[in-house]
């Protein structure tokens, strides 16, 4: 079983062992391991266990969380790291058999977190830095038509957008010129990119393309004689 | 169209037995990897069965031509029809693998990754759960189509963290999803319009561990057959102390007929 051994000025305070699927440290009671010192922010850091692995994360503490002298975001603790929280230090001790285990698993063993357990670390971590999770999410994109036609906005729900002439495609453009599919924009790992596909001239931003290129928020698309504007939904209202 | 491709999975130069596994079909245009874990035979068995689910299965909805709600789960209103039933069989592949690890006791804790690519004329799906990856190799430029699922990916996503503290972070290695792990698992799905000429590369983190995308995409230009450059990104990655199995398979899109062309080409070239 992994212990937590609790130090402060040379004199060992506490000694926890490991015995849930994880721990925090804090100033206030509801903590595993309570410091009650001012440096230290009421929810200040956990150690959740993966397996035989344990992770180190800091809750965005004010004062930080640090790893054998280093700052630390999350971290794989392993056998006599020390912690230092405020002035009080943690030392962090695997058993006998878990250190064997370790050794063998030191070929970066690849595992997986539980989901649950995984999603909750993030959301703290996030809310302490006042971030919103739901943002995280990659935000819907938009296309506005600002060239006087009757299209208006059209939502760009797909994972791929056909946008021409042809029957099939998401977004419907007429005229002479105009190509069965002219451009296709598509939800990549990087965002929505655009990607001329022959036939029909395609600008952004007034320059010609010819290969994809990422959109931007507000930037100005024109295929012919048509000219709308892109955007992720959200954007612009914020901040 | 044609679709010319290959791949090698190699064992590498630390780990005993190799978990990695993949399959290829030209026919189809399906092309799958997947990287397993768990103790003793379990990953490999995990790999295996994910690849073999998903052939099998995507394989007899394209024959019959099964409607959307009749596929596994609920299918993705947002999608395709062929990319529903490449997320179709990837959840099926999904709950598999899950009901395996609960029935038998050896199979206990045992999972996946997979990244799958089906191409058509019309569109090009990349999906993928774990940290395996798909890159699109066009006109000069090296693209991922496909997300990471693991802590650090994550944080980065939501800033947590910086990019410099993710590449020496030492949470790459967990995974946030993977097949096998839960009764129900998010895929990320990517559809785009594929272009001739267009490479793709299937891989595991055996390569991306040790290799840059920018000495992949060099390695990747650098011929015309798949076979021999697969060859070259898995000794490249052995090279490089080759810790971990390691799997590239490559698609090369041929002859692709573009057929959105407009009014004027389209007399042009009759004319010509």
């Amino acid at each position: 079983m992994a212990r937590v051994i609790l130090v402060f000025n040379k004199q060992v305070i506490k000694d926890y062992p490991f015995i849930k699927e994880n721990m925090t440290i804090g100033r206030t009671d509801e903590n595993d391991i309570v410091i009650d010192n001012l440096a230290v922010s009421g929810y200040h850091a956990r150690i959740d266990r993966a397996g035989d692995t344990y992770i180190l994360t800091d809750l965005q503490s004010t004062n930080g969380t640090f790893v054998n002298d280093k700052k630390i975001v999350s971290y794989r603790l392993r056998h006599k790291d020390k912690i230092t929280i405020g002035k009080h230090l943690l030392f962090f001790a695997l058993s006998k058999s878990e250190q064997a285990k370790a050794r063998e698993g030191e070929l970066d063993e690849t595992m997986v977190l539980d989901t649950a357990r995984q999603k909750e670390l993030l959301a703290k971590q996030a809310g302490r830095k006042g971030i919103d999770l739901t943002g995280a999410k990659q935000k819907l994109g938009v296309v506005s038509f600002i060239d006087g036609s009757d299209q208006g906005e059209i939502e760009l729900s797909k994972k791929l957008t056909k946008i021409g002439k042809a029957e099939t495609s998401e977004i419907r453009l007429g005229g002479l010129f105009m190509a069965t599919t002219a451009a296709t924009i598509s939800r990549r790992p990087n965002g929505y990119a655009i990607t001329p596909t022959g036939g029909t001239k395609v600008k952004v931003n007034n320059q010609v393309i010819r290969e994809s290129q990422i959109l931007n928020d507000f930037d100005t698309i024109e295929i012919g004689s048509y000219k709308f504007q892109f955007y992720t939904q959200g954007s612009g209202d914020e901040k | 169209m044609e679709l010319k491709a290959a791949g090698i999975t190699d064992v590498g130069l630390k780990r005993e037995s190799n978990e990695d596994y993949f399959s290829i079909d030209n026919a189809l245009g399906l092309y799958i990897v997947a990287d397993g874990m768990g103790g003793h035979l379990a990953g490999e068995v995990a790999s295996k069965v994910a690849v073999e689910v998903i052939n099998k299965n995507v394989n007899r909805w394209i024959a019959q031509q099964v409607p959307d709600d009749e596929l596994f789960d609920y299918p993705d209103s947002t999608l395709s029809k062929r990319a529903n039933y490449i997320l179709s069989g990837i959840k099926l592949a999904n709950r598999v693998i899950y009901e395996l690890s609960k029935v038998y006791s050896e199979y206990k804790g045992m999972g996946t990754t997979i990244v799958a690519l089906s191409i058509m004329p019309s569109v090009a799906i990349a999906a993928n759960v774990g940290d395996s990856r798909l890159y699109l190799i066009r006109a000069n430029t090296i693209e991922p189509l496909s997300k990471e699922h693991n802590m650090v990916t994550e944080q980065l996503e939501m800033g947590l963290i910086s990019e410099e503290e993710a590449e020496v972070s030492p949470l790459r290695h967990i995974l946030t999803r993977n097949l096998g792990s839960s009764d129900t698992v998010d895929v990320d799905v990517f559809e785009i319009e594929p272009r001739n000429n267009d490479r793709f590369l299937l891989c595991t983190d055996g390569l991306t561990d040790l290799v840059s995308d920018q000495e992949i995409f060099e390695i990747v230009q650098n011929g015309e057959d798949p076979e021999h450059l697969c060859r070259q990104l898995i000794v490249k990655a052995n090279g490089m102390g080759g810790n971990d199995n390691v799997t590239a398979s490559l698609v090369f899109v041929h002859n692709l007929e573009q057929e959105n062309q407009g009014i004027v080409k389209k007399f042009w070239s009759r004319s010509k």
